[in-house]
């Protein structure tokens, strides 16, 4: 029942997700962040089997920033990021245990000067998108967004459509998600709007 | 021949392990590296090759490598072993941020490449690591500065200045001469590139520094601001001798 | 049991010196020579054949030079057995990094991994060094084109222009006289056989005796890279083109 909805604009990426953690019937906390910051440029956020979602993103953020030690601080860019998680999840589906994450990464790519938003599920699909949901925020918000999406949109273009979309969620889910964190990554990193 | 000798290193009769007696031979062999410790600063400074004619100058390797966003580590001995020694302190930071949700702290990740090293010296069929190495960084949420040494045996300690590799002893003595408790950033980054030209007699170009202060902040200096440094150090020794012509 | 593995394992001497590595040195200083060149357009590697043979059933692949994947190229000096080995992890290595980041490795990515392998040889596992030196031509959205070497330690470094194997310090000193920051790639390719005619020990020089590749940008497709391994009609032609032959001849005289 988590909500993890992103768009991406002309030179931002934005992302925003849902604050509550839920078990069975009750809302545990009201302030929970289901982001992880890979990289400077690239933000992952999460939903699905909790457990799963937090020791994926680290184990995922560890490696990520592994990457950086090693290359002198050269980032994986964004394309490479998701790839690689990708990669993870397909390698994870096909053993014991897999992990049962679902994921959007919102990144910016310093080299091309273009953000981007990676939409990947447990299965190891990967798509690149203009904007993506995951879960039930998915089937209240994509005819919104598909319909009010528009090329070259500015930052603030993009949090108020995100805006009409949560409060599409507030109105229309039956279920209390405690608000929701909305971050933007672009060329000056990742910051949180609110 | 009994199976006795699988490790390379082992004790001759007269009570010495000669693998890693040599192997810190290799390290004096290797170019030179200081690090200094001042009040809320510590900095690293080596002895940078000269870059060839027709070498690269996109690619060049460096003697200080950043371990994690809060360490710094330079070495000094055979560059190929110090790859792979850096390599395992990397993934030992990241993978220690993954389980204990914090970073390692600098005393920590030095018992850790000792340990390695030290590990190097007592496995069959392996010889010890060639090199020497000044770790240092700041813990998180912490001012203070940390300096440590490790050795190819394996030994570590911390230490308020020191040098190791090529002509180390002449930069130690000079250290020991010349350190004083609670140096402010300049003077650090003095001592540092005045230790180094010591035995370091082309300069600026031939010598690489980096800082280091609290929250995980590293400024590599530029060749400019080293020959800043450079010109200032030549210039006060000028006045010094200059001072004592007089009285001859 | 553990003498098999340990016995033969590089060791230090008392001066600290991996003697092991060096005699591994000192046999490519006897291999035939490779030279590489880095331009403003490309990269050539080019490099000396020592086997010749009228009955050696030639199938027209290079025996020195490798293709390792989309944007790299290698050229050998030393034992090419061992090469083989190495080659093969390199091209193992380039295509795992493609599989993962859908992406091509970064050159020295790519160049530390083989050298960590080499290191590796130097330290445990009971075997001897590799008996190679390799010059690599890569591209890469970092620094473009590229030319590194790796020699048996483990070591490797960036250069302009720079050879390995026989008469490499004659060969170096040649290229420092004659190279120039911005050549183009043809007069890479023309210093390459000039200083190649000199280096080498064959009173004349011809497309049986050299292996010659080049890697450039596609003129056509933008981002493609351009690996040639010249066939000897091309060598031939070059050698002519740079008149090398007729310098030597009149020379002779």
């Amino acid at each position: 029942m988590d909500i993890i909805l992103g768009i991406r604009v002309s030179d931002a990426t934005l992302i925003a997700t849902s604050k509550a953690a839920t078990r069975s019937i009750s809302i545990l906390k009201d302030d929970d962040d289901k982001t992880r910051e890979l990289n400077k440029h690239n933000l992952i956020a999460f939903t699905g089997e909790s457990g799963d979602t937090t020791q994926f993103a680290e184990y995922v953020q560890a490696n990520i920033q592994l990457y950086s030690m090693r290359e002198n601080d050269i980032e994986l860019s964004p394309k490479a990021t998701a790839s690689f998680i990708r990669n993870q999840l397909a390698t994870s589906i096909r053993s014991r245990k897999p992990y049962q994450v679902n994921c959007l990464i919102g990144g910016y790519d310093t080299k091309t000067g273009k953000p981007s938003l990676n939409w990947i599920d447990y299965l190891g699909t990967q798509v690149e998108l203009p904007y993506g949901a995951h879960g039930y925020a998915a089937f209240y918000t994509t005819s919104l967004l598909d319909k009010h999406y528009r090329e070259k949109m500015s930052i603030d273009d993009g949090l108020k459509l995100m805006d009409m979309c949560i409060d599409e969620l507030n109105k229309r889910m039956p279920i209390d998600f405690k608000g929701v964190y909305i971050k933007v990554v672009d060329k000056d990193g990742i910051r949180l709007i609110k | 021949m009994s199976g006795y000798d699988s490790a390379l290193s082992i004790f001759s009769p007269d009570g010495h392990v000669f693998q890693v007696e040599y192997a810190s031979e290799a390290v004096k062999r290797g170019t030179c590296a200081v690090g200094v410790k001042g009040k809320e600063t510590v900095v690293l400074g080596c002895e940078k090759r000269t870059t060839l004619k027709l070498q690269d100058p996109r690619i060049t390797p460096s003697k200080i490598c950043k371990v994690d966003h809060h360490i710094l580590l330079a070495f000094a001995g055979l560059n190929a072993d110090a790859r792979i020694l850096v390599d395992k302190a990397r993934v030992e930071a990241q993978s220690h941020r993954l389980t204990l949700e914090d970073s390692v702290t600098v005393d920590y990740l030095t018992k850790y490449v000792a340990g390695v090293q030290q590990k190097y010296t007592q496995s069959g069929g392996v010889r010890p690591f060639g090199i020497a190495t000044l770790i240092a960084g700041f813990d998180s949420n912490d001012n203070v500065p940390k300096l440590y040494q490790t050795e190819p045996s394996g030994v570590f300690n911390a230490w308020k200045a020191h040098a190791i590799g090529r002509s180390s002893k002449t930069v130690k003595e000079f250290l020991e001469k010349n350190y004083t408790d609670d140096l402010s950033e300049d003077e650090t980054i003095k001592l540092t590139i005045k230790s180094l030209l010591e035995v370091v007699q082309t300069g600026a170009k031939n010598i690489e520094v980096s800082v280091m202060k609290p929250n995980s902040v590293i400024q590599t200096l530029t060749i400019d601001e080293i020959k800043k440094y450079v010109d200032e150090i030549e210039a006060e020794k000028e006045a010094e001798a200059e001072k004592k012509k007089p009285k001859n | 049991m553990s003498r098999r593995y340990d016995s033969r394992t590089t060791i230090f001497s008392p001066e600290g010196r991996l003697y092991q590595v060096e005699y591994a040195q000192e046999a490519i200083s006897m291999a035939g020579t490779a030279i590489g060149i880095l331009s403003t357009e490309g990269v050539v590697l080019a490099c000396e054949k020592k086997v010749t043979s009228k009955l050696l059933d030639d199938d027209g692949s290079a025996e020195k030079l490798y293709i390792i994947n989309d944007q790299m190229l290698c050229a050998v000096a030393g034992m090419t057995a061992d090469a083989s080995i190495l080659v093969n992890n390199a091209r193992v290595a380039a295509q795992r990094y493609l599989k993962t980041y859908n992406e091509q490795i970064p050159c020295e990515m790519l160049i530390n991994k083989v050298c960590d392998i080499k290191q590796g040889y130097t330290q445990h596992g009971g075997l001897r060094p590799f008996g190679v030196s390799f010059l690599y031509a890569g591209y890469d959205d970092r620094y473009q084109f590229q030319l590194f070497t790796s020699n048996p330690s483990g070591n490797y470094s960036g250069w302009k222009a720079t050879s390995i194997g026989a008469n490499n310090s004659a060969a170096q000193t040649l290229l420092k006289k004659d190279y120039k920051d911005e050549i183009s790639l043809k007069e890479a390719c023309e210093l390459a056989i000039k200083v190649l005619s000199k280096t080498m020990d064959a009173s004349n020089i011809n497309s049986e005796k050299l292996e010659f590749a080049t890697l450039s940008l596609s003129s056509k497709e933008e981002g493609k890279i351009i690996q040639k391994i010249w066939n000897d009609k091309e060598i031939d032609l070059l050698i002519k083109t740079t008149g090398v032959l007729n310098d030597k001849s009149t020379g002779d005289e």
